[in-house]
């Protein structure tokens, strides 16, 4: 294979463009967002640094040796598991989650770094030669590698990160070729569970369903009974779950439903976040003109309803040409992901993909009102650090990845 | 590798990102509009800009009722905690004068906000205001103030907690002091804070009228002290006292015994707000005669001399007895009022038609609205000559059987002793708007002329008799001759005349000749005496009296001789009264031999209005020049300088407002 030394074939720079186009496009709303409002008027200088700190660790991530993130994945996992039983033990609660870590006065999230290390892990275990996703002990051993981080986060608990942990290690095991029915085994027991909460008798009606497939496959009486019971089981797990959550995602879970049965309360996020990106309209209502925004209606604007000031400011145009952005760079990890010869990089790129697509969905979900509102950043436009410079250094990996693509045959 | 599972990942990429795409489209632009107003309703609120209330002066301006912008103080207590919760107690138990558990005791609880203070003057609180504390805030308001307190409450009334007029002439002309609210759009931030006020479109509150009482401020605190004083002398239910101008209608004074302080009205119960002076009717008994002989008179059916025979105090009329508290026997028609004959009334009135009777009592306003400015009048009770029994027209004429509201009664007493004109009795002199331009002058209203002037000549001549020698000479007042009549009538309760309670009253006026001031007081069921001339009689001499010797350059006759007393009083008064007791009554501090009074000295202007200080100038012929209005501060020639020709006496005067009041 002919390797092409010239940096254009090291450096993808339609890679990089949306990069900084998408946080362009988070400062100006971070500024607009905190332009009236006392509490964060700090907010975007401190990103003006993140970004900056931010495109650093891109180009060092870029830069590294590419057989260092085989290297560091058990170590690097094994390490942030232990930040998140200390987070468990002993972070700081924000908002109801206890999701923070502080050293000295800089705090940061271990679960961000986690998204990391459980990517890298979970992808070196499956890339090593001897696995058999369609194994029983295999699946078993890579749910153990998935779930214990996000038992851990459950602890805190932070359902938006469970979210984004559970489709990650889903979209890696479907990557690395997992059969419908290894799919049907990971994926019974949480429909089972999702059924279990909207009553009775959904949660019936799902178990018999999982019965008529395991009589389908014709797995044997104990596999198939084992399974069924790990169902059963999950179906009464969730009720546990459910009670466990924090009071707030509860009620916002609940709101999701019908948001606007309560338009003062719970709901309240949710249809000022559709008013304010509805009454944006085509053009928007211009720069730091936004009243929703101006106003502060939106509670914490900067991180988790960026998207509600764009909408609202910039309009239609704005909302789309952010979307594009995004579908850009997807398309281009996507396209990595899939022409990458090395089974480990391949696997860690579509898990990072999977990160990404994740976060954007669920955060644009929420401003528009498809999604429940569970706070999850909307990546490299959000406010906030850590999970700027963990977005970036993933993108470092693809990067990376894409200037040693045809050293792998 | 993978290509087909690239294939269902780029798929599910797309599908999801089309939702999303469907769903913008969907809110941005096909509902873009309707969120867009959403949105603009939620942050624009329309604000009521709150009017101000006119401002009611009595007829020399003086400042009864204004406005005064306070803050109310409230502590969130679910956002509070322990050690604010001590300080704002230390606080307001300094500002009201309750001690800091008082406070405390009411701040136990949790999810409630409680009111710390309400309607503060803001002079009072700005350190208060300065606070910033979990929990605490306050909101600026506005309150009606009184500055007299129990000052004419009846005939001010009061304002609600929603500023609307309650009671007298703050409800009456509610609308002329409301002013227009305005409105103006805010735009408010989610927590409520105001953010810009779009000037464009407010709409600016138009301030109330301002009201110009005919009340006279001194003569209406005499009149309360004296019906307090009447009130504990005579030990009665409540007394009813009315001062009016006979002239032109014009109430002077108004009150009721039992007055109560509009600033904390709801500290009083509705009977002690009853503004009974027209609220309530009676049975006005003997004064009621000088309405019937003045009808005989007009009509020409009797003649002052004719007399008649009232059956040594016993008469027999249809199965009826009418008796006399004094016996008499023959009485000349002016006497049958002097010593107020039930008889000789009821014997006199059968002369006359019961409908030409019925006639003019209602031209005397009888059994109809005075329609004065104060709300709740009623229109008393006159019973149409077909109702009446075969007893009737002589019971009315001594009183009974006809049952009056006080106004009414001093209404047509007015124009029993003006020259027969009924003036529709005012309370209003003139309404300006905020900027002093005046929206309505009040002009005497006159009704109707009820009896010629010389019938209302006579009968002055007559019911200065009653006070002179008959049953109201406890009436008799200093320097003055006063006319008037007196009335007992016993109280009508439950359908039943009281043996022991009674209407006592007595309606006077002086001069006779020329009356300027008509009092009525009406004493309900005194303990101690019982007739009109023992009773109100004498507090009607008391106000009088007080009157008199506030204004005497106003009521002493026949103004004579310019007399500068002490220097620095100047004084007209009639020869005869020309004595130091007299004067010294008037408190003139007369030393010196009153013949060597002097007019050639410079009297002391301090003090006096503007236009007295001109008009005395003006008498002793010395050239002035004015600087300022208001009153008078300071004068340029000492007082007792003797004057001579072509001295120049330059006097300041300054407007003096209200002590310690800020007008907003």
């Amino acid at each position: 294979m002919q390797i092409n030394y010239k940096f254009k074939d090291k450096f993808d720079f339609w890679f990089f463009v949306p990069i900084i186009l998408l946080l362009s496009i988070g400062l100006i709303a971070i500024y607009s967002a905190t332009f009236n409002n006392p509490i964060a008027e700090n907010n975007f200088i401190r990103q003006l640094i993140w970004v900056g700190s931010g495109i650093i660790v891109f180009f060092v991530v870029y830069s590294i040796p590419t057989n260092t993130f085989k290297n560091i994945a058990w170590p690097a996992y094994i390490f942030t598991i232990l930040l998140l039983i200390i987070v468990v033990v002993m972070g700081k609660r924000v908002s109801g989650a206890k999701s923070w870590l502080y050293v000295g006065s800089l705090g940061f999230q271990p679960s961000e770094l986690a998204k990391i290390s459980t990517i890298l892990a979970l992808s070196s275990f499956l890339s090593k030669k001897e696995i058999d996703i369609e194994s029983f002990k295999d699946i078993l051993l890579a749910l153990a590698i998935g779930f214990t981080p996000i038992v851990l986060i459950l602890l805190e608990p932070d359902m938006g990160t469970v979210l984004v942990f559970i489709t990650i290690f889903l979209t890696i095991i479907f990557w690395k070729g997992i059969s419908l029915f290894g799919l049907f085994i990971v994926l019974s027991p949480g429909v089972v569970a999702i059924s279990s909460m909207f009553g009775t008798l959904p949660f019936i009606a799902t178990l018999v369903i999982v019965a008529v497939i395991l009589i389908f496959f014709k797995k044997g009486l104990i596999f198939s009974g084992s399974l069924f019971a790990i169902n059963l089981a999950a179906g009464f797990f969730t009720d546990y779950v459910f009670r466990a959550l924090s009071s707030h995602q509860q009620i916002r879970i609940k709101s999701f439903l019908n948001p606007m049965s309560d338009p003062l309360g719970s709901g309240y996020n949710s249809i000022q976040a559709k008013v304010a990106i509805g009454s944006g309209g085509l053009f928007g209502k211009g720069f730091l003109n936004g009243n929703q925004t101006q106003l502060n209606f939106i509670p914490e604007q900067w991180t988790d309803f960026i998207y509600c000031v764009i909408g609202e400011e910039f309009g239609f145009i704005g909302t789309v040409i952010t979307l594009i952005l995004f579908l850009w760079i997807f398309l281009k990890i996507l396209k990595i992901a899939s022409t990458t010869k090395n089974e480990f990089l391949s696997l860690t790129i579509i898990g990072i993909l999977s990160l990404f697509f994740i976060h954007f969905m669920i955060n644009i979900g929420m401003a528009i009102g498809i999604m429940p509102v569970i706070g999850i950043t909307l990546p490299l436009v959000s406010y906030g650090g850590s999970s700027l410079l963990v977005n970036m250094a993933l993108l470092g990996i693809v990067a990376n990845v894409y200037r040693t693509r045809k050293n792998y045959t | 590798m993978n290509n087909f599972r690239a294939f269902l990942v780029l798929l599910g990429v797309l599908v999801l990102f089309s939702i999303i795409v469907a769903k913008l489209v969907n809110i941005q632009l096909i509902r873009g509009d309707e969120l867009k107003y959403f949105a603009e309703r939620q942050q624009m609120k329309i604000e009521k800009i709150q009017a101000e209330r006119g401002l009611i002066y009595d007829r020399n301006n003086v400042l009864l009722a204004y406005n005064r912008n306070d803050a109310t103080f409230y502590l969130d207590l679910s956002k509070t905690n322990k050690q604010t919760k001590e300080e704002l107690a230390e606080k307001f138990s300094k500002l009201t004068n309750k001690t800091p558990q008082f406070f405390l005791t009411k701040m136990k609880g949790e999810n409630k906000t409680i009111t710390l203070a309400q309607h503060i003057p803001l002079a009072d609180v700005r350190d208060l205001m300065k606070l910033k504390l979990p929990g605490y805030y306050y909101r600026k308001g506005i309150s009606r103030d009184y500055y007299y307190n129990n000052f004419a409450s009846h005939i001010l009334g009061y304002v609600n907690t929603q500023y609307k007029g309650v009671n007298g002439v703050e409800n009456y002309f509610d609308r002329e002091l409301a002013g227009i609210n305005g409105q103006r759009l805010v735009v408010k931030d989610a927590t409520g804070k105001i953010i810009t006020v779009k000037e464009d479109m407010t709409k600016n509150a138009v301030q109330g009228n301002n009201l110009f009482l005919t009340i006279n401020k001194s003569y209406q605190i005499i009149l309360e002290e004296e019906i307090i004083n009447g009130l504990k002398k005579y030990q009665g239910k409540y007394v009813i006292g009315i001062i009016m101008n006979p002239n032109n209608g014009e109430i002077l004074a108004l009150a009721n015994s039992s007055g109560y302080d509009p600033n904390i009205y709801w500290k009083y119960t509705d009977t002690e707000r009853k503004n009974r002076a027209v609220t309530d009717i009676y049975e006005p008994g003997s004064t009621f005669k000088s309405i019937t002989i003045a009808t005989l008179l007009d009509q020409n059916l009797v003649k002052e001399n004719d007399i008649v025979f009232t059956e040594n105090g016993r008469y027999k009329f249809n199965n009826t007895y009418v008796t006399d508290t004094h016996k008499h026997g023959w009485l000349t028609v002016s006497e049958v009022i002097k010593y107020s004959s039930n008889i000789g009334i009821a014997k006199l009135v059968q002369k006359i038609d019961n409908e030409i009777y019925y006639k003019y009592l209602r031209g005397f306003g009888f059994g109809n609205y005075t329609s004065v400015s104060l709300p709740g009048e009623v229109k008393g009770k006159l019973k149409k000559p077909d109702q009446w029994s075969k007893i009737s027209k002589e019971f009315m004429s001594f009183g009974y059987e006809i049952a009056v509201t006080p106004i009414q009664l001093i209404s047509a007493y007015s124009a029993l002793v003006n020259g027969g004109k009924l003036f529709k009795p005012q309370i209003i002199k003139k309404i300006t708007d905020a900027s002093g331009n005046i929206v309505y002058n009040s002009n005497p209203d006159l009704v109707r002329t009820v009896i010629s002037k010389n019938t209302s000549m006579r009968i002055r001549k007559i019911l200065s008799t009653v006070v002179e020698d008959g049953t109201g000479t406890k009436a008799k007042i200093k320097f003055i001759n006063a006319g008037g009549k007196t009335g007992t009538s016993q109280r009508l309760i439950n359908g039943k005349y009281s043996k022991n309670q009674y209407n006592s009253s007595f309606i006077g006026f002086f001069p006779v000749d020329n009356p300027q001031i008509i009092c009525l007081v009406l004493v309900n069921s005194p303990k101690v005496g019982k007739y009109g001339g023992q009773v109100a009689a004498p507090i009607f001499k008391r106000i009088s009296e007080r009157i008199i010797k506030g204004n005497y350059n106003k009521f002493l006759e026949k103004k004579e001789i310019l007399i500068p007393v002490d220097d620095t009083k100047i004084v007209y008064v009639k020869k005869d009264f020309q004595t130091k007791g007299n004067l010294k009554y008037l408190d003139l501090d007369f030393t010196g031999n009153i013949s060597k009074a002097r007019m050639n000295v410079m009297p002391n202007l301090i003090n006096r209005t503007l236009s007295e200080a001109i008009s005395i100038l003006t008498k002793i012929g010395l050239k002035f020049k004015v600087s300022g209005t208001g009153k008078i501060v300071k004068q340029s020639i000492t007082p007792g300088t003797k004057l001579r020709a072509g001295l120049l006496c330059n006097i300041n005067a300054k407007e003096t407002s209200l002590k310690g009041v800020t007008i907003y």
